[in-house]
């Protein structure tokens, strides 16, 4: 490299094409700016529509309906019997994540967006090398800077990935067969929702856990998912001795949770010190006046919606608007038995904050819907301020739980109380129900559970 | 715990000094990591200073109105966890770009209001906590935060619905020095037509000349030139007013200023002994000082110590008005662009072409003679521009 190679003016360059990226990409490019988008894989949609998101969700859902379909089998339905032909099933998962990507690319190419497949790094404060191959390399000047490089999966410390028996998580929706023995390393919902579908599939899967199952979520959702899993036929250990658990030459997954991909940025070379391996934005999602962060590589739950919004937040202000990153609950989700869904507030989060609230608790069991799918197990638990009644927090347990939360995520940002959610007509017989009957729980005047008030 | 002294980081562009422009927490106050302590000035902009992490602060070794040096110790903090040497400090090679100010993510975050009325309320500039929501509970709705807009005492004549953009920075710094000048000085203007046709062809003379040789020459470099000349004949229009002590300050340098428009606002930057260079100094130091400033790389000792202004708001093919003097300075003169005029030319009408000036002088110290005498030195200098000496 020699200074003064020649380079390519670029009004907005955003690294990386994943939600963040090229959700920015798009907006930034509607509001008239010119973009130019990196991307190292050659494929847009990054992590969570190529190996993450997109595919886990594919594998969740066809595992899902063959347990529907055994379920339903003491009821009358024709039974299926054997293993799933993987290796057909591949070929409708990949289907479909074609479609997306492809539906992504020409998004980006209606907006006039330019797409350059390349690792980029930066090489001073306003200027980005891409090296495209082995021998290639593009220098840009940009006036806007996006990182959104998103990131990767953490090594397991005494279980690093060996690239066949032992993998990461996103190497297990691409199997071409049901393993007959799968152990499964992990607290998070990567390594549930893993666990559970291939427990659905046929597989004789151990979940090792040092800690409970999904320990960032409320306390009761993380009994229903340790319950839903054994009822999905999985073996939850909670062992901190890896070695001792499963059986000997079953396929190993291990869900160490997500580091930021900075390190091959020489973000110094522009002047920009991560701390604690992430970047830290301001509302705008600015570290720097022309330097912004979204996605993974910011300081927050690295999940595609958040990033999104981000990336959106970003390209407005790239378009000159004013806009801000406020979002007061971004929901979580996890396609495991059951379903599993939460935003805003824990009881342990409220209870540290010392915040009093008012928790409305309303079991499936005494849900029509509920009992029409036989999934019963399940609840809708609130939590409302003592002060006020607006909702700040749900977890919700059950089948569509994962939609179901885009209700009490509005209802946040709306600052709606349990008065407004309990008289706010439900349809019947919905799952949707179960935040009505929780309101009322809450407000100490249920009609379907008994203890309701009396004269 | 462990004690940290934070010192002043360098807060980028070149700035080797700031002033303490406001303290954000007192001595002995808890502060969060990244929460705003200190906001420190410098002429081109305000940046607040965030904690590098959670603790007390048990010092302040500055005071408010302090000019420091970048890697001064600002104050003490004595933090909950280990700082690692370099947080807030210089020691990295490359300067750390500034954290981000205040903002964070849970703005508002106690308030109640849906998210399209929180970002009405972001685009008219209207702070949540200051409005009295209407709704049950106290809900803000979007009517509330367009009445709080209208009542604002502040912004009696803005309409509604229009977007609000905080002063700051060079912005800030323009309201400031503007405000002082057309509060406190009796301003005073003369027009005039300048024949400009001998001096627009000595420029292009010069410029291609310097060109050729790989160099460049500002065309406002004559008109500092002719500024410098004339302010050494005129003392007075070189002085500053001591209000307070009943004074006038003639001063022995001659600073001139060039104002100069930057993507920021307007920034005046200062060529030093104006007076004293010779042509190709002058023309290096006119480029230096405004190539800079329109980069926005000046430094606080390129935009100090200016004793007179010129404003060539021809450069921008602008036309002539007045223009405020820029406190403590007494006079401003600004040029506007060479145009060809009908002008009468020993009884017949002809075509010259014609550079307007305005000169603008402080009436306290200067008066209506002293500022013709001024004006007409000025105009002589450049209708015969072979007495600039180039």
């Amino acid at each position: 490299m020699v200074a003064g190679d020649q380079s390519d003016p670029a009004d907005v360059l955003i690294l990386g094409a994943g939600p963040g990226g090229y959700v920015a990409a798009l907006r930034a490019a509607q509001l008239g700016r010119s973009v130019t988008l990196v991307e190292r894989s050659g494929r847009v949609g990054g992590v969570c529509l190529n190996e993450g998101c997109i595919p886990s969700k594919h594998v969740a859902r066809f595992a899902a309906a063959k347990s529907t379909a055994e379920k339903l089998a003491a009821s009358g339905m024709p039974s299926l019997s054997g293993l799933p032909d993987m290796a057909a099933y591949q070929k409708s998962r990949a289907g479909a994540v074609g479609t997306l990507v492809k539906g992504v690319t020409s998004l980006l190419e209606a907006a006039g967006v330019k797409v350059v497949t390349g690792s980029a790094r930066f090489v001073g404060r306003t200027r980005v090398c891409v090296e495209i191959g082995e021998e290639s390399v593009r220098y840009f000047d940009f006036k806007d800077v996006v990182i959104a490089t998103g990131s990767s999966a953490l090594t397991h410390e005494t279980m690093p990935y060996d690239g066949d028996r032992v993998v990461e998580p996103s190497r297990a929706f691409e199997w071409k067969e049901v393993p007959a023995d799968l152990l499964v390393v992990g607290s998070d919902y990567i390594a549930l929702e893993i666990a559970v579908a291939y427990a659905r599939l046929g597989s004789r899967v151990t979940l090792a856990s040092r800690e409970r199952l999904l320990p960032d979520f409320d306390q009761d959702l993380s009994a229903a998912a340790q319950r839903g899993a054994k009822t999905a036929g999985v073996n939850v250990v909670t062992s901190s001795d890896l070695k001792s658990v499963g059986p000997a030459g079953a396929r190993v997954v291990v869900s160490a949770g997500r580091r930021a991909n900075l390190d091959e940025l020489d973000l110094q070379l522009a002047g920009l010190t991560p701390s604690g391996g992430m970047l830290h934005v301001d509302a705008q999602l600015r570290i720097d006046r022309h330097v912004f962060a979204i996605g993974d590589v910011t300081d927050g739950l690295p999940l595609a919606h958040r990033a999104m919004m981000q990336g959106r937040v970003a390209g407005d202000i790239l378009g000159g608007k004013t806009a801000a990153f406020d979002s007061r609950a971004i929901p979580r989700i996890v396609f495991a038995e059951p379903e599993i869904a939460a935003a805003g507030l824990t009881e342990a989060e409220a209870h540290a904050a010392d915040v009093e609230v008012t928790i409305g608790r309303f079991p499936l069991a005494a849900l029509g819907r509920a009992v029409i799918e036989s999934s019963t197990s399940g609840f809708a638990k609130l939590l409302f301020a003592k002060d006020g009644g607006t909702l700040l927090g749900a977890h919700l347990a059950g089948p569509r739980s994962t939609e179901l939360i885009a209700e009490m995520v509005l209802a946040i940002e709306m600052g709606a109380t349990a008065e407004d959610l309990a008289l706010t007509v439900h349809a019947h017989p919905t799952f949707a129900e179960s935040l009505m009957e929780a309101a009322e729980v809450s407000l100490g005047r249920a009609i379907h559970v008994r203890g309701g008030p009396k004269r | 715990m462990a004690r940290f002294e934070f010192r002043l980081p360098d807060i980028g562009e070149g700035l080797a000094e700031a002033e303490v422009a406001r303290w954000l927490v007192a001595t002995g106050d808890r502060v969060t990591e990244d929460q705003p302590v200190v906001e420190m000035m410098t002429d081109k902009a305000t940046v607040e200073l965030p904690s590098p992490g959670a603790g007390v602060v048990v010092e302040q070794r500055v005071a408010e109105g302090d000019v420091v040096k970048t890697g001064a110790v600002l104050y003490v903090i004595e933090t909950d966890a280990q700082i690692a040497a370099g947080g807030g400090s210089t020691h990295a090679e490359e300067p750390s770009r500034s954290a981000p100010a205040t903002a964070s993510v849970s703005e508002n975050a106690g308030v109640l209001a849906p998210p399209a009325v929180r970002k009405l309320a972001r685009e008219l500039g209207v702070d949540l906590a200051a409005v009295k929501g209407t709704g049950p509970g106290g809900r803000i709705s979007a009517e509330d935060v367009k009445g709080h807009t209208a009542a604002a005492p502040a912004a009696p004549a803005t309409a509604a619905g229009g977007r609000r953009v905080r002063l700051r920075g060079v912005q800030k710094r323009m309201a400031e020095t503007m405000t002082l000048s057309a509060r406190t000085i009796p301003h005073v203007t003369g027009f005039h037509e300048l024949d400009a046709g001998a001096f627009a062809d000595l420029v292009t003379r010069l410029r291609r000349d310097a060109e050729s040789k790989g160099a460049r020459f500002p065309f406002d470099t004559l008109l500092v030139r002719a500024a410098a000349i004339a302010l050494r004949r005129h003392p007075i229009f070189n002085s500053s007013l001591d209000d307070e002590r009943g004074e006038i300050v003639m001063h022995e340098d001659v600073n001139v200023g060039v104002a100069t428009a930057t993507p920021d606002g307007l920034i005046v930057p200062v060529v030093k002994h104006a007076d004293t260079l010779d042509l190709n100094a002058l023309a290096a130091a006119v480029d230096r000082v405004t190539l800079a400033a329109r980069e926005g790389k000046v430094s606080v000792s390129d935009v100090q110590g200016g004793t007179f202004t010129i404003s060539n708001t021809g450069a921008w093919r602008g036309g002539l008005g007045t223009s405020l003097i820029r406190p403590p300075e007494a006079a401003i003169v600004a040029f506007g662009r060479i145009e060809e005029k009908a002008v009468v030319r020993d009884g017949n009408v002809v075509a010259r072409p014609v550079m307007p000036m305005s000169v603008t002088f402080d009436h306290r110290m200067i008066d209506g003679e002293q500022g013709l005498s001024f004006a007409l030195t000025l105009r002589s200098l450049i209708e015969k521009p072979e007495q600039l000496g180039a």
